[in-house]
C-alpha cells in the first residue's frame, strides 16, 4: 500500500440475527457509511462473525476494494480478534481495523427505533474517521519463560501440573501448606463411585512427586507477582519446615512423604528433605513462568457464632466434620458424639450459600454469599447414605430448598436416602429453620423447627442428637495475588473467567489461567476437567517459546519529550516507563511489554510526548469530530 | 483416496465439545479430522437462541469457533459423513466412514442458493423445530458451514429445477455414497445428545397436543432468526397470554427409564422464560417444577432475576395436560404451597422441559462400554473425567452424560489436553522403537507436524 494513496475504508454492519436489526436499522447506517469520506463499500450481513460474514470482508480485500476494515457489530470484546484475522488471512496489516459497538452501546440500551439508528451512524462515522488514520502495526514479541506455575497442591493443582508436566512443561507447584492434596484429601470417599479420596490423591501425587520436570515447593506462600504473559516472576516467602522437591531431591531416593487421613498427603515430616532446604528460618523463593495456573481453591464457609446454633451447642457439627467421624464408625457398631449415643442426626442444607439479603448475615465484605455451592447437597445425601448403612436405626432429618443431585450418578443417593428412612423438609431461603437446645427432659439434645413445604406449609419440629451443617464453599485469600497482579474477581468474590463460554479458564489477564475451585464451587469431576482444560491453554501459550502482544502501548516522541517525567509517577505498572540518560538529555522510554496502554501518561504530558500507538490524540480527534458533527442529508 | 489419510487425533461430532476439542488440539500443532453426520458443523447450539447466565445470543459464541474449525490450517473437516466404526490396527484407530451423497458438487457449489429458490418442493424443518419449512434443494441454515447446498433425496421429485438453475453446473444427481478410511492416533467421541421424545408420556398428551412444545422448539421460536420471527402459539398464531413450563418432564422419572437429572432443563426454562418476559410483556409465565437445580457459576443469580422479574415457579409435579377446545392445554397439578390442593389451570402455550439422552448408541460403532444410563462410561470420574475403557479414545461434552455448555466447553479442553498427552507418547514410542530396529527406515512420525514433548 502506497504511503500516500487515500485509504479505502470497507465498513459492514452486521444484523446480529435480530439483535441488532430488531431495532436499528443495518441498511440505513450502511447507507450512510456509503457516503462517509474514504469509505469505498458498505454492505451487512446476518451473522458477520459467521463464515460467509467473513467472506464478504476477505472478498473485498482480495478484490482490491478494500484497505481498511470497519465492522459495525457486537462487543470489540467478543470479535474484535475475529476480523483482525481476517484482516491479517487475506494480507492486510491486522491493526488496520476498527471495530463499531452498535449492539452493546446501542440496540441494547436503545429502544427507540429511529434513535438507534441514528446512533449507531454517530458510532460508525467515528470507526470511519478513526479507520481513515490507522496505520500499521507490529505487535510485539516476547520470548517467553519454558516454565509454568501452578499456585495450590489440592486436586486441581495435582492435575494441572501433571498435565502439563507429561507435555514437557517445567512446572513450579506451589503449596501453602505442608501437605499435597488441599480439601479433598480431607474426605472418605467421594461420590459418585465411593472411590476413596486418599487413593485418588494418592495416585495423582505420586505422579507429580515422580515427574521431575516438577518442582514442588510447600509452606509456600506469594508475597507479591509481577510480570506479564510469557514472563511472571513470583516471589514466595518459604516458611521455616517448607520443602523443596525439585531433581536433586529426587536423587536423594528417599520416601519423601505418606498420605495422612484427613490432613494430606504429607511432605517433609518423613526426614527426606534435603539438608539446607529444611532450615529454621523463613526463606524468600524466586521462581520464573511463563505462565500462572491458579488452582487455590475454597474454604469450607465457618458458619457465624450461633448460626443454626454452631459454638453454642456442642451437637451442632459441620459436613466435614460428620464425614470425618462416620469414617471412624465401624458398620453395625453404636454412633456416639461427645460421648454421647446419637439416636437421630438432623443435616440442614445451604449454610453459607443461596443466603437472602435481610435474612443471613452478611460476610466480612458487607455481601451475602447468593450462589449456590454446587457440592453440598450430593455431599449431604452421601453422608446419609454412609450414616444409613452403618448405623441403620439413626433417624435421618434433612432441612432443604432445593436437591440439587444434578450429576451423573448422584440422582440414586437421593433416592437411596428417602428408601432407606430420611425424612425431607424443604424449608425457603427467607425462612431457615431455628435450631434450639431441647427443654430439659427432653429425649433429644436438640430442636429444629421449620415451615415445611413439603407438607403444605405445616409447621414442624425435629428432635435431634446431631445436627450437621452443609457449608457451602468460599474462595481462598488469594489477594496478595489479586492485588499484584490486577486479576478480575466477581461479585461472589471468586475469581472471575473471561467469558463462562469462549474463554472458560482464562483470566483477563493474559496467561493467567484458573483451575478447580478458585473460579466457583465445583466437585472434584468439574475442578479436574478445569485444570487440564487450563492446561491445553497453558501448553498452546508455552509451545512456540515466544508470544505475540498487542501493540497498543505508549509510545515517546524523544523530540518532544523534555523529561519532566510526570508520566513516570503517574504510571501504575512499575517498570513500564522510566526515565534514562539519552545524549546528555532526560527522556523517558517504554518497556513495550510491561505497558498496558492504559494512556494514564498521556494525559499528563505537558509536551504532548506521548501517544499510545493504535489510539493517537489525533485518532480520537477525529472521532470526536466525527461524532459531533451535523447530521448528514443521506440522499437514498 | 488412494492412500489412507492418517490424522494425530479423530473428533467424532462437530457439536460445541467437538469443535472446542478440534481447535484446542489444532493450537497445539496436531492435525485433526472433525468429522460431523450433518451437512454442517455446529451441533445442537447453534439451533439455541440465547444462552444462560449470561444470555449473549448462541450465535455469536458459536459461529466464530465454527468459523475457527473450517479455516484451520491443522484440522480437515468432514461433513454430512458418518462414523461407521472405530478400530485399533497397532498404535493407530482406523476409523470406517461413510460420506453421504449431497447431490452437489462440494467443489463447484458457490453457495449462492439459487437451487433453494428454484425448488418448487416444501419441505418440513427439523433445524427450525419442525415449524418452519425449507426446500428439498437446501443450504441447511444462514451460518452453515460448509455453505454448500445439499438435495434432500426422500423429498426430491426430480424436476431438474436446480440443475437448471445453477449457475456452476453444480448438481450431481447421481452422486452415491462413499465408504473410506481414515486413520488417527487418538479418537475425541463427542457425540453429543438428543432429546427425550416427546411422546414418551401419555399424561402429557403423548405428543399429540399442538400448543405443548418441545423446549427446542420454543429456542427456535425465540431466535432472533427463528421460524416466525417472533413468538406465536403454533397451532393458529396467537400470541400467547400465558406461557407454562412442565419441569423433569424427561428426567428423574423412572417410568421413562431416565432416572437422572438433565442438568440443563432447569435453568434453560429459566433462561426462555426471562426472554419470553421480554417477547412477551403481559403474558404470564409459570414454571412448575419439582426442585430448581440453579447450582452452576451465576445461575442461581439468575434463578433469583427470573423471580425478581415476575415468572411464577411452583413447586409440584404436573399430572396431566389436556387440550381444550380453543386449543388452549390445562394444566393438572397437586400444589405444594396451597395446602396440597389439586389445581387445574389453562395456559396457550405449554413447553415440556425434555431432558437428555445419549445423541446414539457408541457400541454399535466403537468398543467403548456405556453406563447404565447409556451414556459414555468414564471409569475414572474424578481425576480424569474425559477417559473412557478403551486407552486412546476420549470422551467429550454430554456424550459422557447431560452437561450445559460452559461445563461442555470446559470438558472439551480437558479431553483436548488427554488426547494431546497420549499423541505425544505414541509418537515417542514409535519414534524409539524406529531408532532402535533401523536407522534407514523413514520414521512413521516423519510426515507429523512436530510436537514439543
Amino acid at each position: 500500500m502506497a504511503e500516500d494513496a487515500a485509504p479505502k475504508i470497507g465498513v459492514y454492519v452486521c444484523h446480529c440475527g435480530g439483535n441488532i436489526s430488531d431495532i436499528a436499522d443495518p441498511e440505513t447506517v450502511a447507507r450512510f457509511a456509503s457516503g462517509l469520506p474514504g469509505v469505498a463499500v458498505a454492505r451487512t450481513n446476518m451473522f458477520m462473525c459467521s463464515d460467509p460474514g467473513q467472506k464478504l470482508i476477505a472478498d473485498d480485500i482480495q478484490a482490491g476494494l478494500v484497505d481498511r476494515v470497519v465492522v459495525a457489530a457486537c462487543s470489540p470484546k467478543l470479535h474484535e480478534l475475529t476480523f483482525r484475522s481476517v484482516l491479517q488471512r487475506n494480507g492486510l496489516n491486522p491493526y488496520l481495523y476498527e471495530h463499531a459497538n452498535i449492539r452493546e452501546q446501542v440496540s441494547w440500551a436503545t429502544s427507540d427505533h429511529a434513535e438507534a439508528t441514528a446512533k449507531s451512524e454517530s458510532i460508525v462515522a467515528a470507526a470511519v474517521a478513526k479507520a481513515g488514520r490507522l496505520q500499521p502495526l507490529d505487535p510485539i514479541v516476547v520470548e517467553t519463560t519454558p516454565c509454568a506455575a501452578v499456585l495450590g497442591a489440592g486436586v486441581a493443582g495435582l492435575r494441572a501440573a501433571r498435565d502439563l508436566a507429561q507435555a514437557g512443561i517445567e512446572v513450579a507447584l506451589v503449596e501453602k501448606t505442608a501437605a499435597l492434596g488441599g480439601n479433598v484429601a480431607k474426605l472418605d470417599r467421594l461420590f459418585p463411585n465411593q472411590e476413596s479420596a486418599g487413593e485418588l490423591i494418592g495416585r495423582l501425587v505420586d505422579e507429580v512427586l515422580h515427574d521431575e520436570r516438577i518442582t514442588l515447593y510447600t509452606l509456600a506462600s506469594i508475597d507479591r507477582a509481577e510480570g506479564y504473559v510469557g514472563n511472571f516472576t513470583l516471589h514466595l516467602r518459604q516458611k521455616a519446615g517448607g520443602v523443596v522437591v525439585d531433581r536433586a531431591a529426587r536423587l536423594n531416593g528417599r520416601t519423601i512423604g505418606a498420605y495422612r487421613p484427613f490432613e494430606g498427603f504429607m511432605i517433609g515430616d518423613h526426614g527426606a528433605a534435603e539438608e539446607g532446604q529444611n532450615g529454621d528460618d523463613e526463606r524468600a523463593v524466586v521462581i520464573e513462568a511463563g505462565a500462572l495456573v491458579v488452582a487455590t481453591g475454597f474454604e469450607h464457609y465457618t458458619p457465624t457464632k450461633g448460626e443454626y446454633g454452631y459454638e453454642r451447642l456442642p451437637q451442632v457439627v459441620t459436613l466435614p466434620d460428620f464425614i470425618e467421624l462416620m469414617a471412624g464408625v465401624e458398620p453395625g457398631s453404636r454412633l456416639e458424639h461427645d460421648g454421647r449415643p446419637i439416636k437421630s442426626v438432623g443435616f440442614i442444607h445451604c449454610v453459607g450459600s443461596r443466603q437472602v439479603e435481610g435474612v443471613n448475615k452478611p460476610q466480612a465484605d458487607g455481601e451475602i454469599n447468593e450462589y449456590c455451592s454446587r457440592v453440598c447437597c450430593t455431599a449431604t445425601l452421601a453422608a446419609i447414605c454412609d450414616l444409613q448403612e452403618k448405623c441403620p436405626g439413626v433417624a435421618v432429618y434433612d432441612f432443604y430448598q432445593d436437591i440439587r443431585a444434578y450429576g451423573r450418578g448422584h440422582e440414586e443417593y437421593y433416592e437411596k436416602a428417602s428408601k432407606g428412612g430420611a425424612v425431607f423438609v424443604r424449608f425457603a431461603g427467607a425462612e431457615p429453620p431455628a435450631v434450639a437446645k431441647a427443654p430439659a427432659g427432653d429425649p433429644c439434645l436438640v430442636t429444629v423447627r421449620c415451615k415445611d413445604g413439603l407438607t403444605w406449609g405445616e409447621e414442624v419440629e425435629a428432635g435431634v442428637d446431631l445436627l450437621v451443617l452443609a457449608v457451602g464453599m468460599t474462595p481462598s485469600d488469594v489477594s496478595t495475588l489479586v492485588d499484584s497482579l490486577k486479576l478480575p474477581v466477581g461479585t461472589d468474590r471468586f475469581l472471575l473467567e473471561v467469558h463462562p463460554k469462549l474463554r472458560p479458564v482464562e483470566l483477563a489477564v493474559n496467561g493467567v489461567l484458573v483451575a478447580g475451585a478458585s473460579q466457583g464451587p465445583k466437585d472434584v469431576t468439574e475442578a479436574t476437567a478445569t485444570a487440564s482444560a487450563a492446561a491445553a491453554k497453558a501448553m498452546t501459550l508455552l509451545s512456540s517459546g515466544r508470544i505475540e502482544l498487542d501493540p497498543f502501548v505508549a509510545t515517546v516522541d524523544s523530540q518532544r519529550c523534555e523529561g519532566h517525567g510526570l508520566c513516570v509517577e503517574e504510571c501504575a505498572y512499575p517498570g513500564a516507563l522510566v526515565l534514562t540518560e539519552e545524549n546528555g538529555a532526560t527522556r523517558a522510554i517504554v518497556n513495550a511489554a510491561l505497558c498496558t496502554g492504559c494512556g494514564a501518561c498521556v494525559a499528563v504530558c505537558p509536551t504532548n510526548a506521548i501517544d499510545v500507538a493504535g489510539w493517537t490524540l489525533g485518532q480520537y480527534e477525529a472521532m470526536v469530530d466525527a461524532l459531533l458533527a451535523e447530521p448528514q442529508e443521506v440522499t437514498p | 483416496m488412494s492412500e489412507t489419510p492418517r490424522f494425530d487425533a479423530l473428533v467424532i461430532g462437530a457439536g460445541i465439545a467437538g469443535l472446542q476439542a478440534a481447535v484446542d488440539l489444532a493450537d497445539q500443532g496436531f492435525k485433526v479430522a472433525i468429522v460431523e453426520r450433518d451437512p454442517s458443523i455446529g451441533g445442537a447450539m447453534i439451533a439455541l437462541s440465547k444462552v444462560f447466565p449470561t444470555l449473549d445470543c448462541a450465535s455469536c459464541i458459536t459461529t466464530p469457533k465454527m468459523a475457527a474449525v473450517a479455516r484451520h490450517p491443522n484440522i480437515t473437516t468432514f461433513t454430512y459423513t458418518e462414523v461407521l466404526s472405530v478400530g485399533r490396527a497397532g498404535d493407530r484407530f482406523v476409523a470406517s466412514v461413510l460420506s453421504k451423497p449431497r447431490y452437489v458438487d462440494e467443489e463447484a457449489c458457490i453457495g449462492c442458493r439459487k437451487c433453494e429458490y428454484a425448488c418448487p418442493v416444501e419441505v418440513v424443518d427439523e433445524f427450525d423445530g419442525r415449524l418452519g419449512a425449507r426446500r428439498a434443494a437446501y443450504i441447511p441454515f444462514t451460518t452453515a458451514i460448509p455453505q454448500t447446498a445439499l438435495i434432500d433425496a426422500d423429498n426430491c421429485t426430480l424436476c431438474g429445477a436446480c440443475v437448471r438453475a445453477c449457475p456452476t453446473d453444480a448438481v450431481v444427481l447421481d452422486q452415491r455414497p462413499r465408504e473410506w478410511q481414515l486413520e488417527a492416533t487418538a479418537v475425541v467421541a463427542a457425540t453429543g445428545w438428543k432429546l427425550t421424545p416427546v411422546g414418551a408420556k401419555p399424561q402429557y398428551g403423548g405428543g399429540e397436543i399442538t400448543n405443548v412444545l418441545e423446549p427446542t422448539q420454543m429456542e427456535r421460536l425465540l431466535a432472533p432468526h427463528g421460524p416466525y420471527g417472533r413468538v406465536i402459539r403454533p397451532s393458529d398464531g396467537k400470541i400467547p397470554e400465558s406461557v407454562a413450563y412442565v419441569q423433569c418432564a424427561g428426567s428423574r422419572d423412572q417410568t421413562l427409564g431416565v432416572s437422572y437429572c438433565s442438568r440443563v432443563c432447569c435453568m434453560y426454562a429459566i433462561k426462555q422464560a426471562m426472554l419470553l418476559s421480554g417477547s412477551l410483556p403481559i403474558a404470564d409465565i409459570t414454571i412448575y417444577y419439582m426442585d430448581i437445580r440453579a447450582f452452576g457459576k451465576g445461575y442461581e443469580e439468575f434463578y433469583r432475576s427470573a423471580q425478581a422479574m415476575g415468572i411464577e415457579f411452583v413447586k409440584g409435579k404436573v399430572a396431566r395436560l389436556t387440550e381444550n377446545d380453543d386449543q388452549s392445554v390445562t394444566v393438572r397439578v397437586e400444589r405444594l404451597d396451597q395446602f396440597g390442593q389439586v389445581e387445574e389451570r389453562r395456559h396457550d402455550l405449554v413447553v415440556l422441559s425434555l431432558g437428555m439422552l445419549p445423541g446414539e448408541d457408541v457400541r454399535q460403532r466403537f468398543d467403548l462400554e456405556v453406563a447404565e444410563d447409556g451414556f459414555v462410561m468414564t471409569p475414572q470420574p474424578k481425576d480424569a473425567p474425559c477417559r473412557t475403557t478403551v486407552d486412546g479414545i476420549f470422551v467429550a461434552g454430554t456424550a459422557s452424560g447431560p452437561k450445559d455448555i460452559v461445563d461442555t466447553i470446559v470438558e472439551a479442553g480437558a479431553a483436548a489436553t488427554e488426547a494431546s498427552l497420549y499423541i505425544s507418547k505414541m509418537i515417542a514410542a514409535a519414534e524409539t522403537a524406529t531408532a532402535a530396529s533401523s536407522a534407514d527406515v523413514t520414521s512413521p512420525a516423519a510426515d507429523r507436524v512436530e510436537v514439543k514433548v
